[in-house]
């Protein structure tokens, strides 16, 4: 390490910007020896007390000015977003959140874990971007990680009402992973004992757990990679673990529900519905037998205040009529909303360096080959016949690990990393398909690069991270990243291409007579014959990405795909259809029933979440995958009728 | 510098004007001294605190919690500031003395003339980081540039205003 690089360092942990602990200690090392470097920091002290005491001018008070300025402001129209559901979910009644934070802090106050809740006046509430924020810093800051964790869970059957497991999870940055889970249940009858494990290793993958099978005796699963693509989805890290960057990435659908201590250091505890959680609880995918659980039961997390790392996690029921019916589907017995019915608790985490020899992949007969070739970069050039675009702006992340996929593309997949964030670079000059390159399809939200040009956008998903693709001259483009999704955007922007827009062969699509044709929600206004008004109230965080005209042959119908911006957990796409008709079409599942829809008779079919009614001569139908009816009717039920509203 | 508290801000994206006052009080000192030290002139600094808030009140709607609340307001700001300076093209690269400051007189200067020595792409991360204790991510918020430049643009600041500082020490 020289000075300059010390210098750098000293300057910004002096301002309480955290290193990593290997950046912490070469710096400490240097420091013992270099006196040069002494004096920086004790200048930088001096000149930091200078600045602080001097630069407090006697300020004005403007309160008054300002507030009749404010007072006579013109009242705002009514925009999409102003009216949306406050962090609803659906019928599951919310507690304020003081009452709330007493609620857990009594109960959570016996337990080993989490004291009392406080909730101080003014300076001690966290909002929730200060969790998501110090979640995704400290994300990019780790860069080894050890924990035990003890794992009880509830009511798996009436002959199993309790189950104790232990996790242990170790972690070196980027991709490096294991997770061992002993099953301690003392079964009544025979049964086999859910013992996982799940190991990462940059290209190699592994996991062992038992089938889920009906019977008591499960046979045990192997299953490995090779040649594994870098942070390939369908052989996940499962880092949320270590630090739920994709639970807890969307501030929109985290509730800060007060601060206390947990493991004896302070520490603060937030609310996310399952659905959103299930990064984890990734252990319920590699195998064996486990619980149930309902979309909307609550998760509640304490995360350390400091590091940010859950120490532990709660799964409280859910109430309201649907899921008691679904309670009874899967024979539970009746759960109190106050209970939990699950939780995993740290008996120990640190950041400390696993041991070698952790992270050896079994062998295993039978491993499937991603095909991904590694590559030195330089080499790239040679293999492809193109040299790949580099960005400018990878958020700090360092060059990780380069790779040939073994698909027709004939391109090269280039990834950056630090701790447990990364940013994948896909690029090929040889695209011929009908639709945008990589996991990205036509329907997805157009946004304008702050460099110039477009690039087509896709929350984040089960399958995949945030990602975008970019069709330029000549070559196209992906790029996929657990990095928010500004600063996705800002690495798109940083590419030396100018994403062009969609070319017309993508943008329109037929079949037999129908035509469907991508376009502005102006264009479409132009084209299609009645009003398109948007719904004014929408699930928090959401928006409209895309709007295709449907020519059927016997009249032109409009498509609104509504997305939420950063995470398709659990709801998905909104798709808003509108065509002209007097009458809803004939009756397609003997599921369906009939509800009134803002005064106008309406049907909704559970089997599809879809919801359809007639308003003012037009055919409307709505439908999302995770939205429950009355979630749907709130957004129906926002949809300015007829002409009111559907210009500006 | 804190956030403020979640309710009340949601309270004020909704149009409430006894929630936003709340927010004006609590922000307008470190709005109002982050306007002087762009604008270097009171009655400027004063105008460009009201238009930031002013233009708060119309966009806080559409703030969306991507950057903290502070960030966000000091990036309008920063904008409004701007916007005045490109206005009444006032901006001086010199910097006067701040008036009614209790403290040292002889260090004040010394310390305004270092700040002077410095190209205002540093004074500003350095104002944000070292004078209102936002962090490097809120000061890229701020500023639109990247954390990577927050960091180095700091170093070689403190690196300027020492050795500007150090020079007057040796002159006296």
């Amino acid at each position: 390490m020289n000075h300059d690089q010390a210098e750098l360092l000293l300057s910004a942990r002096l301002d309480g910007e955290r290193l990593s602990p290997r950046a912490a200690s070469s710096l400490d090392r240097h420091l013992e020896t270099c006196a040069e470097c002494r004096a920086f920091e004790r200048r930088a002290y001096r000149l930091r007390e200078s600045a602080r005491i001097e630069l407090a001018p006697a300020v004005p008070d403007l309160v008054e000015p300002i507030m009749s300025a404010v007072r006579s402001e013109p009242r705002q129209a009514t925009r999409l977003h102003d009216v949306r559901p406050r962090r609803g979910r659906g019928a599951m009644p919310r507690l304020a959140p003081v009452a709330a934070a007493l609620l857990v802090g009594a109960l959570a106050g016996s337990l080993v874990v989490g004291g009392p809740l406080e909730r101080g006046p003014g300076g001690s509430a966290l909002a929730a971007s200060d969790v998501t924020e110090g979640i995704a810093a400290a994300a990019v800051r780790l860069d080894a990680y050890q924990a035990t964790f003890a794992i009880r869970e509830t009511h798996l059957s009436p002959e199993v009402p309790v189950r104790d497991l232990t996790m242990s999870v170790w972690f070196e940055a980027p991709e490096r992973f294991r997770l061992d889970v002993v099953d301690h249940t003392d079964y009544p009858s025979p049964a086999t004992p859910t013992h996982l494990r799940l190991v990462v290793n940059d290209s190699t993958w592994y996991a062992s757990g038992p089938a889920p099978c009906g019977t008591a005796r499960c046979p045990m699963r192997e299953s490995a990679v090779r040649n594994r693509l870098p942070f390939s989805t369908a052989a996940p890290l499962p880092g949320d673990l270590i630090l739920p960057v994709s639970t807890l990435m969307d501030p929109d659908r985290v509730t800060v529900l007060g601060r206390g201590r947990a493991l004896g250091r302070p520490a603060v505890q937030v609310e996310v519905p399952f659905e959103r959680a299930r990064p984890l609880f990734p252990f319920l995918e590699i195998g064996g037998a486990w619980r149930p659980f309902f979309p909307n039961d609550r998760v509640r997390i304490w995360l350390d205040e400091r590091s940010w790392f859950p120490l532990r996690w709660e799964v409280f029921p859910a109430t309201g009529s649907e899921r008691d019916q679904w309670a009874l589907r899967f024979g539970l017995p009746e759960e109190p909303a106050l209970q939990p019915v699950f939780s995993v608790t740290a008996l120990d985490v640190g950041m400390r360096d696993p041991e070698p020899g952790i992270f050896e992949i079994p062998s295993v007969v039978g491993t499937q080959d991603q095909g991904a070739r590694p590559v030195l970069l330089g080499q790239v050039e040679r293999e492809t016949g193109f040299e790949p675009v580099a960005p400018t702006s990878v958020a700090g992340l360092d060059l990780y690990r380069v790779v040939l996929p073994r698909d027709d593309s004939g391109g090269a997949l280039v990834a950056y990393a630090d701790g447990l964030a990364f940013l994948t670079l896909g690029e090929t000059r040889t695209w011929m398909d009908d639709a945008p390159f990589g996991p990205v399809g036509v329907q997805a939200e157009e946004i304008a690069l702050s460099g110039g040009g477009v690039a087509y956008y896709e929350p984040a998903s089960g399958e995949h991270a945030r990602r975008l693709s970019i069709h330029a001259a000549g070559s196209d483009l992906y790029l996929e990243s657990n990095l928010s999704r500004a600063e996705l955007l800002a690495a798109a922007a940083s590419l030396p291409v100018e994403g062009l827009p969609m070319p017309d062969a993508w943008r329109v699509r037929g079949s037999g007579t129908t035509v469907v044709e991508r376009m502005t929600l102006d264009e479409a206004r132009e084209a299609a014959p009645f009003p398109i008004a948007l719904p004014r109230s929408l699930p928090e965080g959401f928006g409209l990405a895309s709007v295709e005209l449907v020519d059927a042959g016997y009249g032109v119908g409009v498509t609104l795909y509504l997305r939420d911006r950063d995470a398709d957990a659990g709801i998905g796409t909104i798709r808003l259809h509108l065509e002209p008709a007097t009458a809803l079409p004939p009756a397609s599942s003997a599921a369906q029933s009939g509800v009134d829809v803002g005064g106008s008779p309406g049907r909704y079919t559970p089997g599809r979440s879809q919801l359809e009614w007639i308003d003012t001569g037009i055919y409307r139908s709505l439908d999302a995958p995770g939205l429950p009816l009355d979630g749907l009717l709130t957004v129906a039920r926002s949809i300015p009728s007829g002409s009111e509203g559907s210009g500006r | 510098m804190n956030d403020p508290d979640p309710r009340t801000l949601e309270r004020a994206r909704r149009g409430d004007t006894a929630a936003f006052e709340d927010l004006v009080r609590a922000y307008q000192g470190d709005v109002w001294r982050f306007a002087y030290h762009f604008t270097h002139d009171r009655a400027l600094a004063d105008d460009v605190t009201q238009e930031a808030f002013l233009r708060a009140f119309r966009f806080l709607k559409g703030f969306r919690g991507d950057s903290r609340f502070t960030s966000w307001l000091f990036r309008i700001a920063r904008n409004c500031a701007m916007d005045q300076i490109r206005a009444r093209n006032v901006y001086v690269e010199r910097v006067s003395p701040i008036s009614g400051t209790v403290a040292d007189p002889q260090a004040r200067v010394e310390l305004h003339a270092a700040l002077g020595a410095v190209s205002a792409e540093h004074r500003e991360p350095f104002l944000l980081v070292e004078v209102f204790g936002l962090s490097y991510q809120e000061a890229a918020d701020v500023l639109g540039v990247r954390v990577g430049t927050i960091k180095s643009r700091m170093h070689r600041a403190r690196r300027a205003m020492m050795q500007a500082l150090e020079i007057e020490e040796d002159a006296r």
